[in-house]
C-alpha cells in the first residue's frame, strides 16, 4: 500500500519537473532567440528563419546599432532612468521613514492623503494638462518629475522602516541622535536589501515607460529608446540612416539594447525578492 | 491653552521629521491632487477655444451616444474579463507546482526565469510577439507551413489579436504573480501539514483544506489588483494594435488616448478617464467591503 502511494508520488514528482521545465522554455526561449538573432549574419536572418542556434557569431549588428541614432535614446533613457532613480530615492526614503515613525503628528491622516493615490488615478489627460502648465513640455523633466514618488513603492519602505525594532532607534535617540541621523546612520543600513529592491522597481518603471514619453516629448532628439524601438518592430521604420533594408538581427541587437540595463541588475537585486516584498505594500 | 503648547512643543520635537516629509508630501500634492483638480475639465470644452466654458455633462451625454465608445467599452470588458479568467489562477498553480520542488535551487532557479519578463517593457514583449508570430519568418507560421497552411498574419488579424493580448499578457505577468504566492506559501505552518498527514489527509485534501485557505488573504488581494486594472489595460493594447484591429482592440483608454491627445479633445478625453477612474474605484472599494465580510479581513 504504501509502496504503491510513493510510486504515484514518484510520477507526480516528474509530470510537475517536466510541465514547469515547458514553463521556463516558453519564457526564455523567445529571449534566446532575440540574443542569438542579434549576434548572427544577414544571410542567416534572411527569409524564414527562427534561430534557436547560432549559425553565425558577429558584433557587426552592434556596431552599425552604435553608429545610428538608436544610441542617442539609449542615451536619453539611460539619463532619465539613473536620474529619475536618484530623484525617487531621495523622495521616497525620507517621506517612508517619517510615516513609519508612530509618534508623527497626523501620520493617520497623512497616510490617507497617501493611500488614496493608489486606488484612486485621473488618468492621462489631467496630467498632460498639469505637465503643460508647468511648462514641462518636451523637457526631460517631463518623465522623471510627474514619476518621482510611487505609491507602491513608498508603502513597501515604509512598512519595512515600520518594523524596524524602536528600541534601536529611541536608544540612538537617547546618545543624541535626532531624525535625520537615526535615518542615515541606522535605518538606511538596515533597509539596504528592501531599498535595492524598490530602486529596481523604480529604474524599471523609468526605462519601460513608453506612452507618456510620446505624450509630452515631441522632438526626435529626446526620443528615448522604447519609442525609438516601437518605431523599428511596428512601423517598419528603418531608420539607420544608411538607406539599407533593416533585418531582424539589427532590430534584435536594438531589442537587447532595450533589454540589457535591467538584465544586468536584476540577479544582483533577486535575492532581495523574498518574503512577499510586493504584498507588503498592499497591506496598511 | 495647554494643549495647544502641548503641539507646538510636539511640532518642535518632531521637526526633522517633518523637514522629511514636506518635500514628498508637496509632489503628492502637485503630482496626484492638482490631477485630481483636472478632472474638472469634464465638465467644460477645454482643448478647443482659448476660452475655456463650463458645459455642464455634456461631454458625458456625447460619450453615452458615440458607438466607439461603447466598442470600446465592450472591447474593454472582453479582454479584462479574459485576462482574468485565463491568467488569474495560473500564477497561483505555477505557485503550487513550484512548492513541490524538492530542491531549494530549482525552486529559485525557476522563480528567477519566469520573473524575468515582468522586466521587459509592452514595446519589449509585443516585439517579441510579433518577431514569433511574424508572416514570414515567425516560428509559428513556420510550424504552420509544414502542416500546408497559409501563413496568418496574426497582428492583423480580427479573429487571433485578442488572444494575443491575453497569451502576451500571461507570458509577462505570470512569474510576478508566482513568486508572490511562492513567498505566501513559505510561510505557512508545516505543523499543519504533519497534523493533516497524521489524520490522514492524502495531499489533495492538504492542499485544499490547508495550503488554499492560508493563503487566501493573498488570493483576495491579487484579485483585488487584477480588478483595480480590469477597466485599466492600456499600454499593451497602445503599443500592440494597429489600424486594422480597431474593431476588437480599442479599449477605453487608447480610445481616450486618440481622442485627447491626437484629435485634442481634452476635456472629452478627461470624461473618459474620469468615469474609468470612478468605476475603478468603486471596483476595489467593493472587492475590499467583499473581502471584510466573507474573510474578516480588509485589505485596504
Amino acid at each position: 500500500m504504501k509502496i504503491k502511494e510513493s510510486k504515484s508520488r514518484m510520477l507526480f514528482r516528474i509530470v510537475n519537473v517536466i510541465i514547469l521545465a515547458l514553463i521556463c522554455a516558453v519564457v526564455i526561449l523567445p529571449i534566446w532567440n532575440v540574443i542569438v538573432t542579434s549576434f548572427a549574419e544577414d544571410k542567416d536572418v534572411m527569409g524564414n528563419a527562427y534561430l534557436l542556434w547560432p549559425r553565425s557569431l558577429t558584433l557587426k549588428n552592434y556596431l552599425r546599432v552604435f553608429k545610428s541614432g538608436y544610441m542617442k535614446g539609449f542615451v536619453n533613457s539611460l539619463y532619465v532612468a539613473v536620474a529619475g532613480t536618484a530623484l525617487s530615492m531621495l523622495f521616497t526614503i525620507p517621506l517612508g521613514y517619517a510615516l513609519s515613525q508612530k509618534q508623527l503628528l497626523f501620520r493617520r491622516q497623512i497616510m490617507r492623503i497617501v493611500t488614496l493615490t493608489m486606488v484612486f488615478d485621473a488618468g492621462l489627460m489631467p496630467l498632460y494638462v498639469l505637465v503643460k502648465s508647468l511648462g514641462l513640455i518636451n523637457s526631460t523633466w517631463s518623465l522623471i518629475w510627474p514619476f518621482a514618488i510611487s505609491t507602491f513603492n513608498l508603502i513597501i519602505v515604509k512598512n519595512f522602516m515600520t518594523s524596524i525594532p524602536e528600541s534601536l532607534i529611541e536608544s540612538s535617540k537617547l546618545d543624541g541622535c535626532n531624525d535625520i541621523m537615526v535615518l542615515t546612520k541606522i535605518v538606511i543600513p538596515l533597509s539596504v536589501p528592501i531599498l535595492s529592491a524598490v530602486m529596481l522597481f523604480y529604474f524599471v518603471g523609468y526605462w519601460n515607460r513608453y506612452t507618456e514619453v510620446v505624450m509630452f516629448i515631441n522632438s526626435n532628439e529626446k526620443y528615448t529608446l522604447q519609442v525609438m524601438l516601437r518605431a523599428i518592430v511596428f512601423q517598419g521604420d528603418g531608420s539607420m540612416g544608411d538607406g539599407n533594408i533593416v533585418y531582424n538581427n539589427i532590430k534584435m541587437a536594438v531589442m537587447m539594447l532595450g533589454m540589457l540595463p535591467v538584465l544586468i541588475i536584476y540577479p544582483f537585486v533577486q535575492r532581495h525578492f523574498v518574503s512577499g516584498l510586493m504584498l507588503g505594500g498592499v497591506k496598511e | 491653552m495647554k494643549k495647544k503648547t502641548n503641539i507646538r512643543v510636539t511640532i518642535y520635537k518632531q521637526r526633522y521629521l517633518f523637514i522629511m516629509l514636506l518635500p514628498g508630501l508637496l509632489w503628492f500634492i502637485i503630482f496626484k491632487y492638482l490631477t485630481y483638480g483636472g478632472l474638472f475639465l469634464a465638465f467644460t470644452d477645454y482643448g478647443f477655444r482659448a476660452k475655456v466654458s463650463f458645459v455642464g455633462i455634456k461631454n458625458f451625454q456625447r460619450l453615452f451616444q458615440s458607438a466607439v465608445f461603447w466598442n470600446a467599452f465592450r472591447n474593454t470588458i472582453i479582454i479584462s474579463l479574459c485576462n482574468i479568467i485565463f491568467y488569474f489562477p495560473i500564477p497561483l498553480i505555477v505557485a503550487l507546482m513550484i512548492n513541490e520542488l524538492k530542491s531549494l535551487t530549482a525552486k529559485r532557479s525557476v522563480q528567477f526565469l519566469i520573473y524575468i519578463p515582468y522586466f521587459f517593457s509592452w514595446v519589449i514583449v509585443g516585439a517579441i510577439f510579433a518577431n514569433i508570430l511574424s508572416p514570414s519568418s515567425g516560428v509559428v507560421n513556420n510550424i504552420l507551413a509544414a502542416f500546408g497552411v497559409e501563413p496568418v498574419y496574426f497582428f492583423a488579424s480580427t479573429k487571433w489579436f485578442r488572444a494575443i493580448l491575453i497569451v502576451s499578457y500571461i507570458w509577462r505577468q505570470m512569474g510576478y504573480g508566482a513568486v508572490i504566492y511562492v513567498a505566501t506559501l513559505s510561510t505557512v505552518d508545516p505543523q499543519l501539514y504533519e497534523a493533516a498527514a497524521i489524520d490522514g489527509c492524502g495531499r489533495w485534501k492538504q492542499m485544499w483544506h490547508i495550503t488554499l485557505p492560508s493563503i487566501k488573504s493573498t488570493i483576495i488581494t491579487m484579485l483585488m489588483l487584477n480588478l483595480s486594472h480590469v477597466l485599466k489595460i492600456f499600454e499593451q493594447v497602445q503599443v500592440m494594435y494597429n489600424s486594422s484591429v480597431y474593431s476588437v482592440s480599442d479599449v477605453l483608454q487608447t480610445y481616450a488616448y486618440r481622442e485627447g491627445v491626437l484629435s485634442g479633445n481634452i476635456a472629452y478625453s478627461t470624461a473618459v478617464s474620469l468615469l474609468v477612474g470612478i468605476v475603478s474605484l468603486i471596483l476595489v472599494l467593493g472587492t475590499n467591503q467583499f473581502s471584510k465580510k466573507l474573510l474578516d479581513d480588509s485589505i485596504l
